[in-house]
């Protein structure tokens, strides 16, 4: 893979107003990598896109591409290019002149565009259609016209916002694999903006995860999902249940929490919070419903729960199981489906066990609202 | 450079946020404030000659205004009676010619904003039609009409309704008729605009309650059709105050309009000053009204002109 | 039933509604082909074309509309490209600004016009005094402030058009174009322009109806260059002629014509945009009975058009071979009678009335009114001076008449190499 060009945010900063859209971001891109900003809508996540393309100038702080900074250059000026959430498209213009606008700019010759908007509709699967309008394409050709059009303009950066948000359910997922292809194939840099964790876990190098203009972790998908380091980032990424409580003791890597309800309990403290916790902290400890398994009834110590049974429902490839949790908040348990039987525990208690590594403390903090 | 300008010209590029901006400060600065500020200025200034222009006699006075309330000075007159008397006939006849206006075109633009079908753009195209005639030539077509060897007479006394042509210039009825008949578009227009996207299932409701037509009519479709009315309403006041061709082809030797007062200031009579007073004066009322039927309907700035 | 009772009194309303509106125009229009003098349909005398050429021989009339499509091309300039301006502005104005803002540019709408025109006229005089340039400056010239004077309220209209496309606009698209690396000037002419084309279009034939037929602005700011509408309004009021139905009936006819023509067009439009959408469309089109040429199949107003085009070229052609001279001689002969018999008459009762006087007592004071008198009973009572004379008509048609004869077929007047020597 080629190295691409990398991106530096450094302490970017961007207000409007009183309102304070993004806080003090870092982040450093490397060349060739598919980056993503992940975060609930209205996090400021659009926001750094916009500073990185050029559309709006960071009120404090420096864009850095390829190690050269890009305050004073507009848009036009910048070597990235823009998918845009709704693709923007121009729809007066045929496929194949929307492909090579940025040809077009620079003074192509109309055989020139032809032949490379030919080359790119070859590479996007979607051959001899380029005479067509916009109008007369479904979603995902759409969207494929769209890549091809930035492609065009053989950028160093592929800044993508939510490109498949319109799409339907069965064309996500496979754009999903189809952008990672392409990203790899062209070996450039993409920056990548969604709220939709799974598209960001499954296509990602690294993930910086946003809430309310702040960047909470930065990481690639593994480590977020198995080592959150805050509540945010655990309760969004993936479901997660949590339980409230205090810190009794620290040794090591573990705390021991006093639950609300569940009484005290033993997990692992996040990397980043490592040395960072005391007694008598507010922390909370999420468990995966993966990570919990049936224990023995009665069973009593610092890794298992027992509480009331207040649903199940089958999924096919689990079963999964809703018992009392903490807070009005559930605790969902999903057992594999390994053709065992499974008695009905509705309205009884359970008892459940866990393995320590797999919980995990942060202090407490916001959860992610659904 | 101020923020704003800065994040304008960031979005608009330096050449054309230059362009445009120019463009905008040339037509709300150069073309509407500062001109309505100039004649606002005049009409406080005596008629000079050029040449004392900024000279000692140019200072500002209310001489202008006073005279449209007193007339001319030692005139033995306590008040301007005949420019007072055009002014407020004027103002009535405008109401009255709205009011008309409304009554004739708000059955149309019920009818064409509830009705679907190929007709509908025949009724249309028979609408806009008339209105792409220049105005004088459809005062010139109502004057044909109401003159005295005129088609209307001409049938009247056919049926034996008159013995002699009856003489509707002298009589204002072909000054009004003209007023109505050129601003028909401009009350329909808005009124079927609001009517079009009434649901016509709110009026099967009513009737389906049993509510009369004009029950239906009253609650229902008046209310909802307030903005254009008001809208209408303001757009022909406004015309009809201030035409100006209607009244000089179709208007009696003897009775004036105010615009026309205007008109003689500026070429007859060479009294700028005073002429401006009056143009201000109209300008003043016409606002009025318009704040008026704003307040009486409850509509914002944003709905008229539409 | 109750209600067919309904429907029949809508479409009696229809109709007298109709009646009123188009009544007016189509009097006129018969008007410009009466031979009478003065401007009616009744009572019909001749068919005559003679009001055409008379039209076309008219330098004010052709003078006006020379200075009216140079103005209304200036003012389709400067209100469109303001209008669009500010409609832009408006989109993107501080949103504090947003309701002053739009309050400004409404308000020429509302303005009266001759408020507009005084406005323009005092303050680009002061402007030109101030730069110490003379009365035959450019500013003070007609045709800038007849183009400005206009431009200050067509503006409006043009900004209202747009701003209802604009609407529709998504910002991104130009933004797209940015970061394709367009400039700001290439992704304004690439991508917004051909997205408001359309309404730039009708913008543009909204200013210029406007600006043409625009009086009450104009009558103040016209200065050496009185349009069309300017001359019109003059002749109007300063006697009637049915040169001026004539013109009239062209531009009733030119914009009827326009008007089915923007129809046909539109509906052609939406017959390809159906025949795209379902290949059996096409099928039922051109399959049909009849094989009309595709521009026509379903197209009802294109249809019209045709029939249009058909009947202008022969009533213009009828015009050219038609002479209406018989028949002129023939009305002209009737009214000398009826005028001969008219002064006979009247010589009768001034004779009677001597009769009488010299049979009374002998009052100076009695025989005054009754002179005054004598006259308004000939028949000019109306207001309108000498033009309902019919001695002052017939005066008239005799000196008129060696013009007619070298003149006689109306349109084709204006090529007749005669009617050069005889004006």
């Amino acid at each position: 893979m080629s190295a691409g060009v990398g991106v530096d945010l450094e302490n970017i900063w961007i207000r409007f107003g009183d309102f304070v859209a993004v806080r003090d971001a870092n982040v450093n891109i490397n060349g060739g990598d598919f980056f993503s900003f992940l975060g609930p809508s209205g996090c400021g996540k659009t926001t750094i896109l916009r500073a990185v393309s050029g559309f709006l100038e960071p009120s404090e702080g420096n864009v850095l591409i390829g190690g050269q900074n890009m305050q004073g250059f507009g848009p036009n000026k910048r070597p990235t290019a823009l998918i845009f959430q709704n693709l923007a498209l121009f729809p007066l213009m045929k496929v194949w002149e929307n492909i090579t606008f940025s040809l077009e700019i620079k003074g192509a010759s109309s055989a020139e565009r032809r032949k490379r908007a030919d080359e790119l509709l070859d590479m996007i699967a979607l051959p001899g259609q380029g005479d067509k309008l916009p109008s007369e394409l479904s979603g995902g050709q759409k969207q494929r016209v769209a890549i091809a059009r930035a492609l065009c303009a053989e950028p160093d950066v592929l800044l993508l916002d939510e490109p498949l948000s319109a799409l339907d359910l069965k064309l996500r997922q496979h754009m999903r694999t189809e952008l990672r292809e392409i990203q790899q194939r062209v070996g450039i840099t993409f920056i990548y903006i969604t709220h939709d964790q799974g598209e960001a876990l499954t296509m990602s190098d690294d993930i910086a995860v946003m809430k309310a203009g702040v960047i909470d972790q930065i990481a690639d998908g593994r480590t977020i999902y198995n080592d959150p380091s805050t509540a945010f980032c655990a309760s969004f990424v993936g479901e997660n249940n949590v339980f409230r409580g205090k810190v009794k003791k620290v040794s090591g890597d573990h705390a021991m929490i006093s639950t609300n309800r569940s009484g005290d309990l033993m997990a692992r403290i996040s990397t980043a919070n490592q040395g960072k916790m005391k007694e008598g902290d507010d922390a909370m400890m999420f468990i995966r419903p993966e990570a919990l398994a049936l224990a023995p009834e009665g069973a009593q110590g610092d890794h298992f729960v027992t509480a009331q049974v207040t649903n199940e429902e089958f999924e096919g490839n689990s079963f999964n199981i809703f018992m009392e949790g903490d807070g009005g908040k559930e605790i969902k348990v999903s057992l594999p489906n390994l053709g065992q039987s499974f008695d009905s525990h509705r309205g009884q208690p359970m008892t459940l066990e866990y393995e320590v590594d797999n919980a995990v403390v942060v202090p407490a903090g916001e959860l992610a609202t659904e | 450079m101020p923020g704003f300008l800065k994040e304008f010209f960031n979005r608009n590029g330096i050449g054309m946020g230059s362009l445009m901006l120019g463009l905008v400060l040339f037509w709300t600065i150069g073309l509407i404030i500062l001109p309505q500020l100039s004649i606002l200025d005049f009409s406080f200034r005596p008629n000079l000659p050029p040449p004392e222009y900024g000279g000692p006699k140019d200072v500002y006075t209310l001489e202008n205004y006073r005279y449209l309330v007193f007339g001319p000075e030692g005139g033995g007159q306590d008040y301007n009676s005949v420019d007072l008397r055009v002014f407020f006939r004027t103002l009535v006849a405008a109401v009255c010619v709205t009011l008309f206006n409304l009554i004739l075109c708000y059955p149309i633009a019920y009818y064409l904003g509830q009705n679907k079908g190929n007709h509908m753009r025949i009724f249309a195209l028979m609408l806009i039609i008339p209105y792409w005639i220049n105005e004088i030539l459809r005062a010139f077509a109502l004057r044909i009409i109401f003159g005295e060897s005129g088609v209307l007479n001409t049938v009247l006394m056919g049926l034996g309704v008159f013995d002699t042509p009856f003489d509707f210039i002298r009589n204002d009825i072909a000054l009004y008729a003209g007023l109505g008949y050129a601003y028909i578009l401009l009350m329909i227009f808005p009124i079927y605009n609001v009517i079009e996207s009434l649901d016509r299932n709110q009026i099967e409701a009513a009737r389906d309650m049993g509510a009369s037509w004009p029950m239906i009519h009253k609650r229902v479709v008046i209310p909802y059709a307030k903005p254009g009315i008001s809208s209408g309403c303001t757009m022909v006041f406004m015309l009809s105050a201030g035409a100006l061709a209607a009244p000089q082809i179709l208007g009696g030797p003897s009775s004036l309009w105010f615009t026309q007062l205007i008109y003689q200031q500026f070429n007859d009579n060479n009294d700028w000053p005073q002429g401006a007073a009056y143009a201000i004066v109209l300008l003043a009322v016409c606002i009025l009204f318009v704040l008026a039927v704003m307040r009486m309907f409850k509509v914002n700035m944003g709905d008229i002109g539409k | 039933m109750n209600n067919s009772a309904i429907r029949i009194s809508i479409w009696i309303y229809l109709a007298i509604f109709f009646a009123y509106l188009l009544g007016p125009l189509v009097i006129m229009s018969v008007t410009a082909f009466n031979s009478s003098e003065f401007p009616r349909a009744t009572p019909w005398e001749c068919l005559t074309f003679e009001w055409f050429s008379a039209l076309f021989q008219d330098e004010r009339i052709l003078n006006g509309i020379k200075n009216s499509i140079i103005i209304g091309f200036g003012t389709i300039v400067l209100s469109v490209s303001m209008g669009l301006a500010g409609a832009l502005m408006l989109t993107q104005i501080w949103p504090k600004l947003r309701a002053t803002y739009y309050t400004i540019i409404i308000a020429p709408i509302l303005i009266p016009g001759v408020v507009l025109g005084i406005s323009t006229l005092v303050f680009w005089d002061r402007v030109n005094r101030m730069l110490g340039l003379g009365a035959d400056s450019f500013l003070s010239s007609g045709l800038f402030l007849t183009v400005i004077g206009q431009s200050t309220f067509i503006a409006s209209y043009c900004m209202l058009v747009l701003v209802a496309r604009l609407q529709r606009y998504e910002i991104v698209q130009t933004e797209a174009a940015l970061d394709l690396g367009a400039t700001h000037a290439q992704a304004f002419r690439k991508v917004m322009l051909p997205f408001m084309r359309p309404a730039i279009a009708s913008a543009a034939v909204l200013a210029f109806l406007a600006s043409f037929e625009n009086y009450n602005t104009t009558t103040f700011t016209f200065g050496e260059y009185p349009t069309l509408t300017i001359e019109l309004a003059q002749k109007v009021r300063y006697g009637i002629t049915p040169a001026i139905s004539a013109l009239a009936f062209i531009i009733v006819v030119l914009t009827v014509f326009a008007a089915v023509a923007n129809e046909a067009n539109i509906k052609r439009k939406e017959l390809a945009a159906a025949a795209r959408r379902g290949e059996t469309t096409v099928g039922q089109v051109s399959g049909g009975g009849i094989r009309l040429p595709r521009f026509l199949a379903g197209n009802s107003a294109a249809v019209l058009l045709v029939i249009l085009c058909i009947g202008t070229i022969t009533v213009v052609g009828t015009a050219t071979a038609y002479s209406p001279d018989q028949c002129v001689a023939d009305i002209r002969e009737q009214k000398r009678l009826e005028a001969d018999e008219r002064i006979q008459e009247l010589r009768r009762k001034r004779d009677e009335e001597n009769i009488r006087k010299f049979k009374g007592v002998f009052d100076p004071e009695d025989i005054a009114p009754e002179e005054e008198a004598a006259p308004a009973t000939g028949g000019n009572d109306s207001g309108f001076g000498g033009v309902f004379d019919p001695n002052a008509l017939s005066g008239q048609e005799e000196s008129e008449a060696p013009s007619t004869e070298g003149n006689d077929s109306g349109f084709g007047g204006v090529f007749d190499p005669n009617s050069l020597s005889s004006e």
